[in-house]
């Protein structure tokens, strides 16, 4: 009988060590891949935050219109957020193809469903991105416009057109990424229509004293048809 | 050349005519421009001078109808030959300024084409260009051998603000010739000069961006040609049009930038500014219009601007002009003054950022609008009982604070991230 259980020990001993064995060359593959990825990512990290600093990124951002960007990264350095993003991003893929060296079903199909959403995700980040500038560049248009028309609702304006446009471009991303579905949906046009109402609202005021004042420049001009302007520029 | 600038009917009528002593460009809106006041204009300024000319009249009656020829009498050496011909309409969308500079373009072409001697442009509203406009900017350069002959209007005070207020003194700080209205828009050149526009006009790579109407008096400046003013008398004016002051602003301002921008390398060495021949009479000015300036609407612009803007501003301008910008706009209306110093760096800051591109160059010049309007009614505010000699030295003063400060230009023209108070 202890011949039997030694017997058994010695199998299943072997055929853990033979699986542990038939592992290994998986996980030495993920541990090179990982020790690759993160050798690259960091010597593009090293790149990239030379290059970026060279052409004064940091300074640009804010510029561009992304002040807010500062205060999110580390050591307020867009730079600096910018370059760990992508270095984690390349650790990550360098992990996934690690984990796609293990010959197991359920790891594979986990990669291909994550390669799968990938684009979707890029879609969803560009449309982020892109909505955020046109955001921007719309709220500073309207609110430029707005101050010189006199409107003392500029700034309400401004932030009414920021709003409706990062709304927009979160719920498209939203949509392209599946998330939330039906109350994403729900959501957007509540939060639409009260911008609208708001933006709505604010030009009424507005115009109000917009249309008060060329009423008044009208009845100056026709009580006194014939006195010249007495402001020329050129 | 930019021969393309020339319609194809107008093209082959000046290659039948061969050569001509003068051009002339009557340019006022179409309404006014039309071809009859532009040849009797012309036959009466070409009837004072010495001796007979041939000239072509380019004029905008936006009719572009077939060119019109003033017969040559053969044997006739003493009355002028006048030629005449129209410019194409306007392009759908194009802005007043940018149609004066396509127009300018076509005539100096014309004028290239024909080998005159000299050019005459007159773009104010013909009704207002008298005769003795034309006589006034062509003599100087046929008699007396100058190249540019820029206007001098009669001005009420609160008239001509920008030229006041930014073009002219900097010109002068730039380019060191003190000049009323750097940007005309009626001027007299010679021949010499035209070519030297047209050359520079094909060559820029930037030609299309550039306008010619703020390049004529830069290129005559930075080229060593002489230069004088003529006194014209007075001069009728659109009336302000206050919902399109930033649309003007953006126009004019980011022409007067682009060209700065352009010859950055020649204005940087140039210090001090010299008064230039000022000839004719200046004409009396009639009394002052009654009609108050409305500085609570404009202070009004310049608060709510402080108000709203500082986050555009902050992008252009250094904290200290910031804060004092906001000091200003809690001063009460009396007391509100707006320091020359801190105008001429704004204004250096804003044509800096303009080359630099810090933000959209459209909203940047129109986010100058409320400290504009800032300006002019610090500006009213201190000229209310002011007679025009007070005026005329107070722009002075204006002037010179443009020239003091030039400095600060050149070093944050050079050194926009170093040198940054």
């Amino acid at each position: 009988m202890w011949d039997q259980v030694g017997q058994a020990l010695r199998l299943s001993m072997t055929k853990m060590l033979s699986q542990l064995a038939s592992l290994l060359p998986g996980i030495v593959a993920l541990l090179t891949a990982l020790v690759i990825s993160v050798a690259f990512a960091w010597a593009l990290a090293a790149i990239l935050r030379r290059s970026l600093k060279r052409f004064d990124f940091d300074r640009r951002v804010a510029h561009w219109g992304f002040p807010a960007m500062a205060e999110w990264s580390p050591a307020s350095s867009p730079t600096l957020l910018l370059t760990r993003a992508i270095a984690w991003i390349i650790v990550f893929m360098g992990f996934l193809i690690g984990i796609s060296a293990f010959d197991g079903a359920l790891p594979s199909q986990f990669v291909i469903r994550l390669f799968a959403y990938l684009p979707d995700l890029m879609t969803a980040i560009v449309v982020f991105v892109a909505g955020s500038i046109v955001a921007r560049f719309l709220a500073r248009s309207v609110l430029i416009g707005a101050v010189n028309m006199n409107l003392q609702y500029a700034r309400l304006l401004s932030v009414g057109v920021k709003w409706l446009v990062t709304v927009l471009a979160v719920t498209i991303a939203l949509e392209r990424l599946g998330i939330g579905g039906g109350i994403i949906r729900l959501a957007f046009g509540i939060l639409f229509g009260g911008i609208v109402l708001a933006l709505a609202l604010a030009v009424g005021l507005g115009s109000k004293e917009l249309v008060s004042r060329s009423l008044e420049r009208e009845t100056s001009k026709a009580s006194g048809s014939n006195v010249k302007e007495p402001v020329g520029h050129l | 050349m930019e021969l393309d600038a020339i319609p194809q009917p107008e093209l082959e009528q000046i290659e039948r005519i061969g050569g001509a002593d003068l051009v002339i460009g009557i340019l006022g809106d179409a309404r006014s421009a039309d071809e009859g006041t532009a040849l009797t204009l012309t036959r009466e300024a070409l009837a004072e001078l010495s001796k007979p000319l041939r000239a072509m009249v380019v004029c905008n009656n936006g009719t572009h109808s077939p060119a019109a020829v003033s017969p040559e009498v053969p044997g006739d050496k003493q009355s002028p030959a006048i030629f005449s011909c129209s410019l194409p309409p306007p392009a759908p969308g194009e802005t007043p300024q940018h149609g004066i500079s396509n127009a300018y373009r076509t005539v100096f072409a014309v004028g290239g084409k024909l080998g005159v001697r000299a050019c005459c442009l007159i773009a104010s509203r013909s009704q207002t260009a008298a005769p003795g406009w034309i006589h006034r900017l062509i003599q100087p350069v046929l008699d007396l051998g100058f190249d540019l002959v820029a206007p001098c209007y009669t001005r009420q005070k609160m008239e001509g603000l920008l030229n006041r207020s930014v073009l002219a003194p900097l010109h002068g700080a730039l380019y060191g010739q003190r000049l009323q209205n750097p940007m005309g828009p009626d001027f007299g050149l010679s021949g010499k000069l035209l070519q030297r526009i047209l050359v520079q006009d094909s060559r820029g790579r930037r030609g299309a961006e550039r306008s010619l109407l703020a390049s004529i008096a830069s290129a005559a400046a930075c080229d060593g040609f002489q230069v004088c003013e003529s006194q014209l008398g007075v001069r009728q004016q659109s009336p302000t049009d206050w919902d399109n002051l930033s649309s003007l602003l953006a126009e004019i301002l980011g022409a007067a930038f682009l060209e700065m921008e352009g010859r950055a390398a020649h204005w940087q060495s140039i210090r001090g500014s010299q008064t230039l021949p000022r000839l004719g009479h200046p004409e009396v000015p009639s009394p002052e219009n009654p009609t108050p300036v409305d500085v609570k609407g404009m202070l009004q612009s310049f608060r709510l601007g402080a108000q709203n803007l500082q986050d555009v501003w902050g992008l252009i301008l250094p904290p200290t002009s910031l804060l004092e910008l906001r000091r200003l706009s809690r001063l009460t209306d009396d007391q509100f003054r707006l320091p020359d110093q801190l105008w001429v760096r704004i204004i250096y800051d804003f044509a800096l950022a303009h080359r630099l591109q810090t933000i959209s160059r459209d909203h940047l010049l129109r986010s100058l609008t409320p400290l504009y309007l800032g300006w002019i009614a610090s500006y009213a505010l201190e000229m209310q009982a002011a007679g025009l000699t007070e005026v005329d030295s107070r722009i002075g003063l204006l002037s010179k604070a443009y020239e003091d400060n030039k400095s600060y230009l050149v070093s944050r023209w050079r050194w926009p991230d170093r040198f940054n108070p």
